[in-house]
This record gives structure tokens, sequence and C-alpha cells, in this order.
């Protein structure tokens, strides 16, 4: 078997495979502070919930921004990881939108699968998960809520500012002016499909597209990106899981070529 | 994998830079204790005629960097924003301001005149305005129009710099009262002309497969044609230069071992964090051109001297055409037999990171050539991700691994 760790920015996930590939079990965990910690948390969970234990794995492979202080046989990127994770999934996927906890990210991929271009976010979070957490705190409705109010809105509030510390103060200023929550929720979800939108054109959106992160798991989100970019997505069942299982992948590939390197 | 005993990747007589460096600042302190005037100068000024009028020149720019590379910056920085400039002015300025606000003491002798030229950067005429206010120090700042080609050097601009040089000499040999030597003015631009030849000549070498001259390298070897150009020791340094890389050339020997990827670098570099490019070469992957080292090289023409010192003022690289910048990194991908290329957004240096974008775009549509840009500061260590930065790093060199 083998194990894919995605040490992410917010969320540590953990997907085990077979050697064809397929899921056996996964799991997620809050990244907390320390890495070693929550992608020891996420194998153990993720080996408990298909029964196996950690002498039965052949290779791991980690990811995402802790990936060297996790316990792993190599590292890989995230953008050839969500690749690989993609287009094992849906190989007509020519291009990826990807807004994770402190990345977003758009990736082309070209017919066999590699990856042929991909730009990220500049330096600011904004357009990122880091974003919308921080805006779920101040109008104090959990993240997963966020997507479901976001279609009670009937005119989304125009959020201008495209900086966290900013929007803060917009999203305060907005409410105490009368701003219905919903309207706000949907104007900030518009504010970051805006952002990412012109950010995966400089790459061109070609068909399929596939969305995917912990921000894809936000439906209101995914409703603007969607008409912002005028494309239906394909949607993995668990977009945040996609990371980790291309690592998984990367896990059945090197440990392939190791062997055929000591066979020479 | 195994861990190979690493090679130094700088060249021996890169390692000379600091020596040079360190005389240059004590030759400035020797020449303000005898009572000789010093001249606080920005970037791609008539550093040859100072020098001919016995002027000694400083780099307030370099200086910003080189505290960077120290780790002293920081505090440059604080007092200069305790001063009231803003941090999303250029850090070189905030350095030297900074420097001249927290009373001076360090490797720079106060400046007997400040001398500008409107001719690539617009932080340049605030700032020495603002060091002219502090210090009271006259100031000169002259102006070079853009160069949109060459047709616009023949009409009528090259004249007006020439003219300006002519008003500096007098306002220099008035104030000081000092005398411009032609003959020995011949001289230095022989020599300036002659640095600037190594430098290409150098440089070309690093066309070869595995490439003999690095990253560090490069950044640390300009420094002769920051504020040296027209020495000895600058024509000496290049033609030792010369020498080690045409062996490591001969001899087959590349900056990293196993080449894996040859990327071109564009920006100035991040003085506090060079251990970027070592992680670049850790990973096989070496610098090998960059625009910026480039353009420090200007070939003069010592039969008409005044001219040619104008035409170096008005042909920096800022002070151009942005097409023709394109049209010479394009170029240089085959030349160099480039892979990708590393763009480097300067938050500080806004007229050398604004085409990139469009670079990257022109690169990928028309030569196949991806890119990685990424956003930090030159000098200013508080705007620099290190993780982010080299989480994309990683995805930049195993998407080329792929390829």
């Amino acid at each position: 078997m083998y194990i894919g760790i995605d040490a992410g920015a917010s969320a540590t996930k953990a997907v085990i495979v077979n050697e064809k590939g397929e899921i056996a079990s996964f799991a997620m965990v809050p990244s907390g502070i320390d890495f070693k910690v929550s992608s020891e948390t996420a194998l153990r969970k993720s080996l408990r919930m298909c029964n196996l234990d950690l002498k039965d794995m052949t290779y791991t492979v980690s990811t995402g921004y802790g990936r060297e202080l996790v316990n792993a046989k190599s590292t890989s990127s995230e953008i050839v990881c969500i690749s690989r994770g993609v287009f094992r999934l849906f190989p007509s996927v020519r291009t990826i939108v990807d807004v994770g906890g402190q990345d977003s990210k758009a990736i082309r991929i070209a017919e066999n699968g590699r990856v042929s271009d991909f730009v990220m976010n500049d330096k600011c979070a904004a357009g990122t998960g880091r974003f919308l957490e921080a805006m779920s705190r101040i109008l104090g409705k959990p993240i997963d809520e966020l997507g479901k109010l976001h279609f009670k809105s009937s005119t989304p509030v125009k959020i201008s500012s495209t900086c966290t510390v900013f929007a803060e103060s917009e999203v305060i200023s907005q409410i105490s002016q009368g701003a219905r929550i919903e309207d706000v929720i949907a104007g900030l979800h518009e504010a970051i499909a805006e952002r990412i939108c012109s950010m995966s054109s400089r790459i061109g959106l070609e068909k399929d597209v596939a969305f995917t992160g912990g921000v894809a798991k936000n439906k209101g989100f995914v409703d603007s990106l969607s008409k912002k970019i005028k494309v239906t997505p394909i949607l993995p069942e668990e977009p945040q899981m996609i990371c980790a299982y291309g690592a998984a992948l990367a896990a059945i590939k090197r440990h392939q070529e190791s062997i055929d390197h000591s066979s020479l | 994998m195994t861990v190979q005993k690493e090679r130094s990747r700088v060249l021996q007589t890169t390692k000379k830079i600091n020596e040079l460096i360190i005389e240059h600042f004590s030759k400035a302190w020797d020449v303000k204790s005898q009572g000789k005037p010093i001249s606080w100068v920005t970037v791609f000024t008539p550093v040859e005629l100072l020098y001919a009028m016995g002027v000694y020149p400083i780099s307030p720019e370099h200086f910003g960097a080189m505290c960077s590379a120290r780790g002293v910056a920081l505090d440059y920085f604080e007092h200069a924003e305790k001063s009231g400039y803003s941090q999303s002015l250029c850090s070189y300025s905030r350095c030297c301001l900074g420097y001249v606000t927290s009373g001076m003491s360090g490797l720079m002798p106060p400046p007997d005149i400040l001398i500008t030229f409107r001719n690539s950067c617009d932080v340049y005429v605030k700032w020495w305005q603002s060091l002219h206010s502090h210090l009271g120090t006259q100031l000169f700042v002259g102006e070079a129009p853009y160069v949109l080609s060459e047709d616009d050097m023949d009409n009528y601009v090259l004249d007006y710099v020439v003219k300006q040089l002519e008003q500096l000499v007098k306002m220099v040999e008035q104030k000081f009262s000092l005398k411009l030597d032609m003959e020995r003015l011949v001289e230095i631009v022989k020599l300036s002309d002659k640095a600037s030849e190594l430098w290409l000549e150098i440089l070309k070498l690093r066309r070869f497969r595995p490439c003999p001259l690095g990253g560090r390298d490069s950044a640390s070897d300009i420094f002769p044609l920051v504020v040296m150009q027209g020495t000895d020791e600058a024509v000496k340094f290049y033609e030792e230069l010369l020498r080690e890389v045409k062996e490591k050339v001969n001899s087959g020997q590349g900056i990293v071992e196993n080449e894996r990827f040859r990327l071109l670098f564009d920006g100035i570099w991040l003085w506090h964090a060079f251990d970027l490019i070592k992680y670049f070469e850790d990973k096989r992957a070496v610098f090998v051109h960059e625009p910026y080292s480039e353009a420090w090289a200007c070939r003069l023409d010592a039969s008409k001297p005044m001219e040619s010192i104008a035409r170096k003022i008005l042909t920096m690289g800022l002070n151009v055409d942005i097409d023709l910048r394109i049209e010479s990194f394009l170029k240089s991908i085959s030349e160099y037999q480039i892979d990708g290329a590393v763009l480097f957004s300067n938050r500080s240096c806004k007229s050398w990171s604004a085409p990139q974008l469009v670079t990257a775009d022109i690169l990928r549509e028309q030569l196949g050539i991806p890119s990685l840009l990424f956003e930090a500061d030159m000098a200013d260590p508080r705007q620099y991700a290190e993780a982010q930065i080299k989480s994309r790093i990683d995805a930049f060199l195993e998407v080329l691994g792929e390829r």
C-alpha cells in the first residue's frame, strides 16, 4: 500500500491507495503549528479506517507547505500532485483551479497528464482560504456555512478591497451600514472569484476545468467562480483530498522506479 | 539519495570582491581626509568624468545592497521609517536615508556633491532632493529623455545630455577649483570600456555547458562596474576573472555538478537571501544569464568621450523602449540554451519589474519557455516569505523536469 500526505497550510491530509491507485482510506486533520504531529495523526487515522498497519505501507510521498517535516521517503510539489490526482480521476481536464489555505493556483495539463504551465497567487493571501477564514470569523459564521448562506443573497455587496486586512474593515462597515450578511458573503465570494479568474486567465482556461482545494467545498464560491469564468467545472467529490491522492499516486510511481533502478 | 561533497559554488576571483569593496570605501575616507571631494551618485551617471576631475564617486544604491547582504540594513530602514519615509519607498533609498538620519557613522563618507540623472528610476530625483534637504549639499539633477530608438539619439537627445555633462563639469570645476583633464578622461574612458568588454566576454562564456560562472558570482562580480568604471583595479579584476572562467570552460567544470536546468534570472538580486541561489543549485539548476548582470556593461568610444558617456546614461536598460528589453530577453533564450525563466517581481523597483508579466506570456507563447514569477524585495527582508517562495521553486523545477 502507498501513502500520500499533503501537509497544507490549513489542513493535513493523508490518502492510502493500493498498487492500482485505488483509494483504501483517507483522513484529514487541522495542521495546527506542528506538521510532524498533524501528519502522524492524519496517517494514523487513515490507517485505522482501512484496518492496516504502518508496516503494510511500501512508500510515502509528502507534499504541501510542511512537506519537508513529514516522515516520508520523498517529496513532491503540490502542483504536480494535484495534476496527477485530477488526471487520474478526470483525464479530460486541461485546466485545474486550486484554492487552498494559503495559495491559489491555476494549472494547465497536457493530454498526457503532464503539467505544461502553472501560475500561483502573488505574496498576498487574498483569494485564498485564509481570506475566507478571516471573514467567517468576523461575520461569526462557521466556514462551512458560507456556501449555504451565499445562495440566500439577493444583491451581493461589492467588496472592493483585495487585501485581507482592509476587507475586514470593509465588511465591518458594510454590516454596520445595514448590509445583509448573506449579501456580504456572496460579495466576498465574488471578490475572490474575480481575483482567481484574472490569475487563471493568464494561462488560459482550456476545457475541461476542474476546481480543487479546500475552498472548492464552498458551493457559494464555486457558483461565483463558475459564473465568472463562464464554465461549468468538474468538481471532485473530495476536492481537498486531491493533492494527497496525487502524492499517493506519486508514491506508487517512485516505488516502481526505485525497483527498476535497483534491478539495473 | 546520496549527498555529494559540496564544491564551492563561488569562483576564486569572486572571493576577492570583498577586498575590492573594502578598499573602495577606505580609499573614499582617505580622499575625504585629504580634503578632496566625494560625490554620491546614482548608477549610470558619469563616474568616468568624476574620476577624471578628481572627484571620488560613491554609490548609495550599492551601499544598500551591501547592507542588505550583510544583514545590517534593517537598522537603517527603521531609522528612515521613524523619520517619516514610507515603507513602500524603494529599499535602497530607505537604507541610504536611514544612514543619513542616523548620523552617517559607517562606510560612506558624507558627500560634497550629489549627482543624479533622471534616466532609469522614478525615485532618484526625490531621493537626491531629500539628501540635499538633510545635508544641504549641492545637488545636480540631469535629465535623460526616454530613448525609443536610435533615431531619437541622432536628433537631439544625445546633444542635450552632452550639454548637461558640460554644465556638470563647469559646476564641479568652479565649486572645487578643479580642472577636467581631457587626456586623463580619454584614458579613463578606455579603461571603463575595457572593463565592460571583459565582462561581456566573461558572460558569453556562460553559454557553455556546464555553465562556468553561477548566480552567486555574477551578483558579486558586477561591483567594479557600478562605481569603479575607469579604474585599473576594475580591469585587473575582470582580466583575472576571465582567466579563471576560461580555465573552467577548458576543464569542463561547471558551477554545479551534473547541471540539470539552465535558468534565466530577471531582476535585481535578493541581496538578503543569497541562499535562494544555493537552493536552486542544490537542485542542479544553475543561473546562466541575467539581463541585470549584463546591463552593467557599457561600451564607450574613447575618441568621443563626452558623447559616449552621454550615450551610456541614455541607453541604460531602463531608459529604453520596453520592446528592446524583451527582444534581447528572447534572444538570450537560445544563446544561453535556457530551460526556464525566474522573474523576481521587486517591490522596490517597479521600473524593472513592469514588463515581467508580458515577458512571461511572450516566452511561453513564442518559445514555450515556462517562467516562475515571485514577489519580494531586493533589500528589505521583511517582504520575503521564504516557505512560500521555496514551494514555488520546487513546483517550477519539478514541472521543468516533467518536460
